[in-house]
């Protein structure tokens, strides 16, 4: 094991991931819910009135709820880390985060990185294992992982069943995250199956992150976040681009990693 | 009760002074009307005596502005236009713009046209613009028909429906001399300038416009002014704050504090391209996360950088209401002059503008990052995470820390 153990935190919009390790041996991960993180973890606790110091997080509150063992840095990224300092820790911006994350994940240099997150998308053109440009999705949810959570919690289905489905996909013409549910119940009326519609959800969010990939001509495309566990979003993903999608060993606790590695 | 206002014509000059109150036919004919109205005549009559004597005051407006006639004369504009055919016809340019984001209003104005009726879908500068012409009773906009933005054509009918009178003046698009001629020559016979007038005011504004020249210098060369003060200051010579006078002494005071000042030492160096941000704190937030914005694209153009011996010239050197080209020769230009590591482009939601930037990433190589804005407000998280990593992935190249 080499330096000493960080705790890598990412607090993301629907999730906040806390990753301890020494280099790239991580020995120990969380996850909890974004809003229960800042209730019980800002400093003062769920009661503070005093904004200033609600906007720290006390890291060994954080601990305590995860049960994490010993660190001796903390290095924090995601959403809130304009809005919310980890006391005691450092903060890098999400991109250099989920690149160094992906390089030390997967081993390569060179390839385009697509984060696809509970409420944004990123996709990050790497080279020479630095970030070389990037581009993110604009300010709505389309196309992130809360539309697709929507989609499925309005047909009644699970996520796995989600991730398998992309054949036949309908075509699905609104992919905001509120409007997308009323066009599902429209689409079930006329008698649309609940996997075509599923892999119209999947498709639809494949669609809106080509244009965002394709300015980057990739040869290999790294898929991070929660929605590359959705199997038929990588498969599509494959199809529409032609080319190979590496998903990493963890790809939800990516910027925590990267964090680590920072 | 006289309830049409009289165009007055002194010393014979048609529409030398037609002045109209803030909504022309709208209102009762109230006494201190009268008495500001026949000071101003006052005024302009003893600065017209001493001109046909050659003996003009130096400054002429500080007869007018002690009766408050600048008010009664304003003349709201929607982006730049020849300012000195304004200034020339004894009337005051108002920036819309301008009023509309230093009011602590901006973001009641952007709600108030909402509520009248303007879609969300629309530009929120025409929205603020729209708003804050009519409660600063702005009794007459000139507005840029050709060359900036069709919804400007709309807001015209709007304005006009609400009572205020519109002038359109148009940039012409093939850039040619004798139709920006022409367009000149339409501008001064809707305001009543003459000619001459108009060329005393561009030698005028043209020595307050190289003062500015020196602004920007001190901000890319001499590292002493920030990128957001160089914004303030060159935005401003659309209209010149619409007293040039104080204008110009505001810039000899801010020349001369900033020779005491230390250089900015920022290892990353930016440069800002596309209209000016409507939301608060971009350059601000710049500066925090370690890069020096040494360059406002199209605040500089404002400043009319490549001169011109006479107006027609300087307009159509003026490169922001043409063709894209020669906005990019311009912009690599300065890239290169002022050692630019990287360009943010901004762009504002739902302009057509925002298409640009397909041809900007094409046509140029560098790194851009584009931040996109919608309304007045401070910028928001998801802004900042795109500046700062941007900022952090170019000091990274250059093997800087920040």
């Amino acid at each position: 094991m080499s330096g000493p153990m960080t705790m890598g935190v990412d607090a993301g919009s629907r999730q906040v991931k806390i990753v301890i390790g020494a280099g790239r041996q991580i020995t120990f991960n969380a996850m909890i819910d974004t809003v229960q993180f800042y209730l019980t973890c800002r400093d003062g606790g769920g009661d503070s009135r005093d904004i200033v110091s609600s906007r720290v997080i006390d890291i060994t509150r954080l601990a305590q709820l995860t049960g994490a063992p010993r660190w001796t840095r903390v290095v924090s990224t995601g959403y809130g880390r304009n809005n919310v300092a980890v006391a005691g820790g450092r903060a890098i911006p999400e991109i250099m985060a989920h690149a160094a994350g992906a390089v030390s994940q997967t081993g390569l240099n060179e390839f385009t990185l697509v984060d696809l997150g509970g409420q944004d998308t990123k996709v990050i053109s790497v080279r020479n294992g630095m970030v070389d440009d990037f581009v993110m999705n604009d300010k709505c949810a389309a196309g992130s992982g809360r539309y697709l959570e929507n989609i499925a919690m309005a047909l009644g289905a699970s996520l796995d069943m989600l991730g398998q489905c992309w054949h036949d996909p309908v075509k699905l013409s609104n992919t905001c995250a509120i409007f997308g549910e009323s066009e599902v119940v429209g689409l079930v009326s006329d008698g649309a199956s609940v996997e075509s519609i599923l892999a119209g959800a999947n498709s639809s969010v494949v669609a809106r992150l080509t244009p965002m990939i394709r300015r980057y001509r990739p040869k290999v495309i790294v898929a991070t976040g929660g929605v590359a566990k959705n199997m038929a979003v990588r498969k599509l993903l494959e199809m529409e681009t032609g080319v190979e999608v590496i998903t990493p060993a963890e790809p939800q606790l990516n910027g925590a990693i990267g964090c680590v590695m920072a | 009760m006289c309830r049409t206002w009289p165009v007055i014509n002194l010393f014979d000059r048609p529409g030398y002074i037609s002045i109209a109150p803030p909504h022309p036919g709208s209102l009762p004919y109230l006494p201190q009307y009268a008495i500001e109205w026949r000071l101003t005549l006052l005024a302009q009559a003893v600065f017209d005596i001493h001109e046909k004597n050659g003996r003009a005051p130096r400054r002429p407006d500080q007869a007018l502005s002690r009766t408050r006639a600048v008010y009664l004369n304003k003349i709201g504009i929607t982006t730049t236009i020849p300012a000195e055919i304004v200034f020339a016809a004894g009337a005051t340019p108002v920036d819309l713009n301008n009023v509309f984001i230093t009011d602590m209003k901006r973001s009641e104005y952007v709600e108030q046209a909402e509520v009248e009726g303007f879609p969300r879908t629309i530009c929120g500068w025409i929205k603020g613009m729209y708003s804050a012409c009519l409660d600063h009773k702005i009794p007459k906009v000139i507005a840029v028909t050709g060359g900036d933005c069709s919804n400007t054509h709309v807001l015209m009918e709007i304005y006009r429906m609400r009572g205020v009178e519109t002038i359109p003046f148009n940039y012409p698009y093939g850039r040619g001399r004798d139709s920006m001629e022409s367009e000149l020559a339409l501008l001064r016979d809707s305001l009543g300038a003459s000619e001459e007038a108009s060329e005393r005011w561009r030698i005028h504004l043209n020595r307050i416009r190289r003062k500015l020249d020196i602004v920007d210098q001190m901000t890319w060369q001499d590292g002493r002014v920030t990128g957001f003060e160089n914004h303030l200051l060159l935005v401003s010579s659309s209209d010149f704050d619409g007293n040039p006078y104080s204008f110009e002494a505001k810039i000899d005071r801010f020349l001369e504090e900033v020779q005491q000042r230390r250089e900015i030492n920022a290892p990353v160096r930016l440069g800002m391209i596309g209209i000016p941000p409507i939301m608060e704190g971009l350059h601000q937030f710049m500066e925090e996360s370690g890069a020096h914005c040494v360059y406002n694209e199209v605040a500089r153009q404002f400043t009319m950088p490549f001169g011109g011996d006479t107006l027609a010239e300087q307009y159509l050197a003026y490169t922001y209401p043409y063709q894209i080209g020669p906005r990019i020769d311009d912009i690599s230009a300065q890239i290169e002059r002022r050692n630019i590591d990287g360009i943010v482009h901004y762009v504002q939601s739902f302009c057509h503008r925002q298409m640009e930037d397909l041809i900007f990433r094409e046509r140029m190589d560098i790194p851009i990052l584009t931040i996109e804005g919608d309304a007045p407000r401070a910028i928001d998280a998801r802004t900042k995470i795109r500046l700062e990593s941007f900022i952090r992935m170019i000091a990274q190249r250059k093997g800087a820390v920040v």
